[in-house]
């Protein structure tokens, strides 16, 4: 194939493997970018009083670093990246369960990190540090402006591939194949899944709010109206918590199926790690607040927080414990994933140690925001997660590339990543008990052992870029060598070994046996000698390649680029061709046509049967998890809003509050407008296409008027009151607000029904735009219903 | 010291047997486990203690087993069988599982008595309001109506209660962190919130303080200093402090470094008898006492001082106050000798030893 032939293919393609090298090459590409980024800090703090890099130069820098690291390469590499390329292999599919829409979420993803590099060209990178803490990020440039925005594409990304995934486990496995028959890793991609659609509402309720008040002055944080700084952090690390555990999960993952592989033996305890897996899942849902133990919260709350942090060390080290138990007694092959493996167990056994030192409240006090959290964090996250993204690379590496790595310089890079990782932040735990705080650009001479702890720190980030020259050696020498690759070169026990290297387009041009004994199956079905039985290729149909969604991201992007441009409050607008308004509405129109034009293009050229393990179609399961995280959403803002109202800090307008017979009135349509959708929906079952068609205008006719009332008592409203100057009038404009963009997208969804309906391309069969949009119109009304409760009613 | 021993184990690996000597180059010798500096320290030493030894255990049998495992079970390439298929074990599961729980839960329980401990309020204690501004810190004792920033003068032996948030309740400001590193831990400071934190300074010293929440450009360069003091020395302090007023000089030099503070100074910056500023801006009544410039950054000395005056934002980066071209060195040098005449007499913080 030649270059632009390949480059169409890539932007039309839905097929896992490519979506999943989107992942792979961005995210590891990131990972050499925010490397680099890291030596330039210490070679800044290679000394005392050095200029290398100075003030907002050094946040821009150390932003970017924790920012790129942890959102495109850390969180991505593991449940985006190998997850989407090797997860149906395992599971012995063809395909995922939302091809498409998985497309979409990795161009997104991707367009997110250069909508927030692109701030560059626009007066700098953000520099509010990746934990963007209210009220210094409403402080700040432009850059915080497109950080916000990043990140909020970037969720929306994560939380449509986590969709994704958890539909296809739960719908898509080969046949015979139960829940606990399934690989480690595929579990591991499910609960990180669970974990990122409970969770990840935290940072988009966070950067939102953020983006509110830069953009419009409207938020729930600011103390001149009695609002609470220190709520943002509860939304902040309500997800950044267990995002360290979606940064973990996968890569526990990944440990475990090498460990097995080359050890030649079953993981050990199977279930107790699945346990663990789910346990750690739970349980770091109730450890934020570890975050926030300097901000004066009584010692009640600080107590739980302790509690659970210290509890969820014991599944954590269940994991250490089997993987320990699974080499024992193997014939261990010491190749590159497996000594990755290794140098894991020990940098994580360190860093377990020091997160259980540091939910020592008191040792907490004296160590916050100092190096030994730095040390602390990087050891569980490069060391840790890091470390076994490489054992991942390597070991899928054939898989994925058809080719053999030279083992010599992956073991180069694993040495000099392990000795550099230690020297660089070993003498960092130190400069913690010496009183070095992070985040500092500069510190004076003579401050006992500074210096010297300080340039040995940065002879080891020296070091590790070596190690990084090392491992694009091994990539290139792998290219450049050309050994083929075997189907199975480790003698991996799972299925993604059960097809040619790399796999073709349709995974697998046979049928597997029925019988699965273990998670092993390829070890199983050897020992009874059981085998696939052949397949004929041309009889296999795939999702039909399409450009929209890859425009539809294009879409976003462009319009992220005009919101970010957009002025802030008391900053003039960027103007000229960077003028915000223009961004916006090529933005918006390209979403929109593209959008429709993708709703417009069937899914596959013939027609196909689905057969799904739980017999729902994969439009219903991916909606149903989708919609766990939108309630998650609202759940984190109306606990905000609780807090606020209960303390007495948000009092409402006793004169002017929105009306309550309005309130009812909208109720009656969005209730009666989910009657008719259910009954629309009723009709197309039933292959009753005009009763269908009408019921669906009227569905959405109704919403439209709910939609137009909502923009009268708005306006109404701020014709009596300012939410700048009043905390429940914010609160009330943030949620109510939310919920009527909500109303926006639902019926965005519906008019896309509306149209297949009138091009002919919705049937009995293929009716999942019609699924998904009206399971999301049951949602948008339920929380309505909860909204009159505590706006219009309380 | 447990720190120093930890830093020479770690240099030691490293193959870089520096020669540091504590204070070397007139610095502090930070360390948060200094024990003789404050009950605070005591408590969490005690508590590592424990932690260490339970991590010690811990390590030491983890890494014991993946030492075992990588020389015990390496493949030779003359395996003639494949080695156990072993699924796993169910009392060794409930053993790793049970063991670790009962180690955190004594840890959990040690902690939440050693917080009940530190939670509970010293009577009598001397009441500090710290305020944290882009990129500095001011101090207002309370009980005795005295303002100064950047440094904080407090009597050996006796508690106080620092009551910390950002900005001062009418201004706000971002969020900070207030830590004395050598004497206890860390309090953040946010403007609409008041966090409290004890101690008791039990070592007379001069200690290192720092902003440890990124607040922007120069959060490196938001420290300040506290000065732990016998009483009568604090007594001294505390009454000159209170009955300070400052006097008009007769020296010409002062006379238009006064002139000079009115015209350029007086506007943001209090002096107690002189100018009333504004509490967004640095006290500067007592600036003959202070050790440091800049926030605890410069010694407090003409060489940092004069450039200070002249032009702030090029030594300190993102920092409020403007640059004074205008001024000639003789006016910087006029000013600086002003500041420097308004002072408590008889007192010299610059001998105490460094923590």
């Amino acid at each position: 194939m030649g270059f632009w032939p390949a480059v169409w293919d890539l932007l039309t393609t839905s097929d896992h493997k490519k979506v999943g090298m989107i992942y792979l090459v961005t995210s590891f590409v990131a990972f050499g970018l925010s490397g680099l980024m890291a030596v330039a800090i210490r070679w800044q703090l290679a000394g005392p009083e050095q200029q290398f890099l100075v003030g907002d130069a050094y946040n821009q820098m150390l932003t970017m670093h924790g920012a790129t690291m942890l959102f495109f390469f850390i969180i991505p590499a593991g449940l985006a990246g190998f997850g989407n390329f090797i997860l149906p292999l395992m599971l012995g599919e063809r395909d995922v369960a939302l091809p498409r829409i998985n497309a979409f979420a990795a161009w997104l993803f991707v367009f997110s990190a250069v909508l927030i590099y692109t701030s560059l060209f626009f007066g700098g990178a953000p520099d509010v540090g990746w934990t963007f803490y209210y009220p210094f990020s409403r402080t700040t440039g432009l850059g915080t402006d497109f950080f916000m925005m990043g990140l909020l594409l970037v969720g929306l990304s994560s939380l449509l591939g986590s969709a994704n995934f958890a539909a296809t486990v739960y719908n898509l496995r080969a046949k015979g194949m139960g829940l606990w028959k399934m690989p480690i890793f595929v579990w591991s991609i499910f609960a990180t899944s669970m974990l990122s659609l409970f969770a990840l509402a935290g940072i988009t309720a966070a950067s939102l709010t953020v983006l509110l008040s830069r953009k419009l002055g409207l938020t729930l944080f600011d103390p001149t109206i009695g609002g609470d700084p220190v709520l943002f952090q509860q939304f902040f690390w309500f997800y950044s918590h267990p995002a360290v555990y979606i940064m973990l999960l996968p890569y526990l993952g990944i440990a475990a199926e090498v460990a097995s592989t080359f050890a030649r033996k079953p993981v050990f305890g199977y279930r107790f790690m699945v346990f663990a897996l789910v346990g750690i899942a739970v349980v770091g849902f109730l450890v934020w607040a570890h975050h926030m133990f300097t901000v004066g919260e009584s010692l009640l709350f600080q107590l739980v927080f302790v509690f659970f942090t210290v509890l969820v060390a014991v599944p954590t080290g269940v994991k250490i414990f089997n993987l320990l138990g699974t080499l024992w007694g193997g014939q261990l092959d010491f190749k590159t994933p497996l000594l990755f493996v290794m140098g894991f167990m020990f940098n994580f056994l360190l860093g377990g140690i020091t997160g259980v030192m540091l939910a020592v409240v008191p040792f907490d006090y004296q160590v916050q925001d100092s190096y030994f959290v730095v040390a602390h964090f990087h050891n569980v996250l490069m060391a840790g997660s890091g470390f076994l993204a490489f054992a991942g690379l390597y070991y899928w590496w054939p898989k994925i590339t058809g080719r053999m790595y030279p083992e010599f310089w992956g073991r180069v890079h694993f040495w000099l990543f392990l000795v550099g990782y230690l020297i660089t932040f070993m003498p960092q735990y130190v400069l913690g008990f010496l009183g070095m705080p992070r985040r500092y650009y500069t510190y004076p001479d003579g401050l006992y052992l500074w210096n010297e702890l300080n340039f040995a720190s940065t002879i080891g980030a020296i070091i590790l870029a070596l190690g990084g020259i090392a491992w694009l050696i091994a990539m290139v020498q792998s290219f450049r060598q050309n050994v083929k690759a075997p189907d199975n070169p480790w003698g991996g026990y799972t299925l993604e070994w059960a097809t040619s290297s790399p796999p073709p387009s349709y995974n697998f041009a046979v049928q597997f046996p029925t019988v699965f004994k273990s998670e092993r199956p390829l070890y199983d079905w050897e020992k009874e000698g059981l085998k696939p039985t052949p397949v004929d290729p041309a009889t296999i149909h795939l999702p039909a390649p399409t450009v929209w969604p890859f425009m539809t991201a294009v879409g976003l992007l462009i319009t992220g680029i005009g919101i970010s441009l957009a002025p802030d409050m008391g900053n003039a607008a960027v103007g000229g061709v960077a003028g915000w308004g223009g961004w916006l509405a090529v933005g918006l129109v390209l979403f929109m046509y593209s959008l429709f034009q993708w709703a417009l293009r069937k899914e596959y050229d013939h027609p196909v049967v689905h057969h799904t393990v739980t017999g729902k179609s994969n439009a219903w399961v991916g909606m149903a998890w989708f919609i766990v995280s939108e309630i998650a959403l609202f759940g984190i803002l109306i606990a905000g809003y609780l807090y606020l109202r209960l303390t007495g800090a948000a009092v409402p307008p006793e004169e002017h509050r929105p009306a309550l017979w309005l309130a009812l009135l909208n109720t009656f349509f969005l209730v009666a407008s989910s009657f008719t959708v259910h009954y629309a929906h009723h009709d197309l079952r039933a292959n009753k296409f005009s009763a269908f068609k009408f019921g669906l205008l009227i569905s959405i006719i109704l919403g439209a008027v709910f939609f137009l009332f909502q923009v009268y008592e708005f306006a109404v409203l701020f014709s009596h009151h300012s939410y700048q100057e009043q905390l429940w009038v914010a609160a009330f404009v943030i949620i109510v607000g939310l919920h009527g963009a909500h109303v926006l997208i639902g019926g965005t969804g519906l008019a896309l029904a509306y149209a297949q309906g009138l091009a002919g391309k919705i049937d009995s069969h293929e009716q999942g735009t019609l699924e998904g949009s009206s399971m999301y119109w049951h949602l948008v009304d339920a929380v309505w219903l909860f909204i009159v409760t505590i706006f219009y009613i309380w | 010291m447990l720190q120093r021993s930890l830093g020479l184990i770690v240099l030691l690996l490293l193959g870089l047997t520096l020669a540091a000597e504590p204070g070397q180059a007139g610095g502090h010798t930070l360390n948060i486990l200094d024990r003789d500096a404050s009950a605070f320290n005591r408590e969490v030493r005690g508590l590592l203690a424990w932690v260490m030894g339970f991590a010690a255990l811990v390590f030491v049998v983890v890494t014991g087993a993946l030492i075992y495992v990588t020389v015990k079970f390496r493949r030779t390439g003359k395996e003639t069988s494949e080695p156990e298929q072993m699924h796993g074990n169910d009392r060794l599961e409930v053993a790793w599982t049970v063991i670790p729980t009962v180690i955190v839960l004594i840890i959990f329980g040690l902690t939440a008595q050693s917080m009940f401990k530190l939670d509970r309020p010293t009577p009598g204690a001397m009441v500090v309001e710290v305020r944290g501004w882009q990129f500095w810190w001011d101090f207002i004792y309370k009980d005795h109506g005295v303002r100064n920033s950047n440094e904080l003068i407090l009597p050996v032996g006796k508690p106080v209660r620092f009551e910390i948030t950002g900005g001062d309740g009418a201004n706000y400001d971002v969020i900070h962190s207030f830590r004395i590193t050598s004497m206890v831990g860390t309090r953040d400071a946010i403007p609409g919130v008041v966090t409290t934190i004890e101690v008791t300074p039990e070592k007379v010293g001069t200690y290192y303080g720092q902003c440890v929440e990124l607040c922007g450009a120069s959060h490196a360069n938001m420290r300040f200093r506290v000065k732990v003091v016998p009483q009568d020395e604090f007594d001294r302090w505390i009454e000159g402090a209170k009955a300070y007023q400052a006097t008009t000089p007769t020296d010409p030099t002062l006379l238009l470094g006064e002139e000079l503070y009115k015209q350029q100074c007086a506007a943001c910056h209090a002096l107690k008898g002189v100018a009333q500023g504004l509490p967004n801006n640095p006290d500067l009544t007592f600036f003959g006492n202070r050790t440091t410039v800049g926030a605890g950054v410069w010694p407090n000395v003409p060489e940092y001082l004069e450039p200070w005056i002249k032009n702030s934002p090029g030594m300190k980066p993102g920092v409020k106050m403007p640059a004074f071209p205008n001024l000639s060195d003789q006016d910087v040098k006029a000013i600086a000798a002003y500041l420097m005449r308004h002072k408590v007499e008889g007192l010299d913080f610059s001998k105490l030893e460094k923590f």
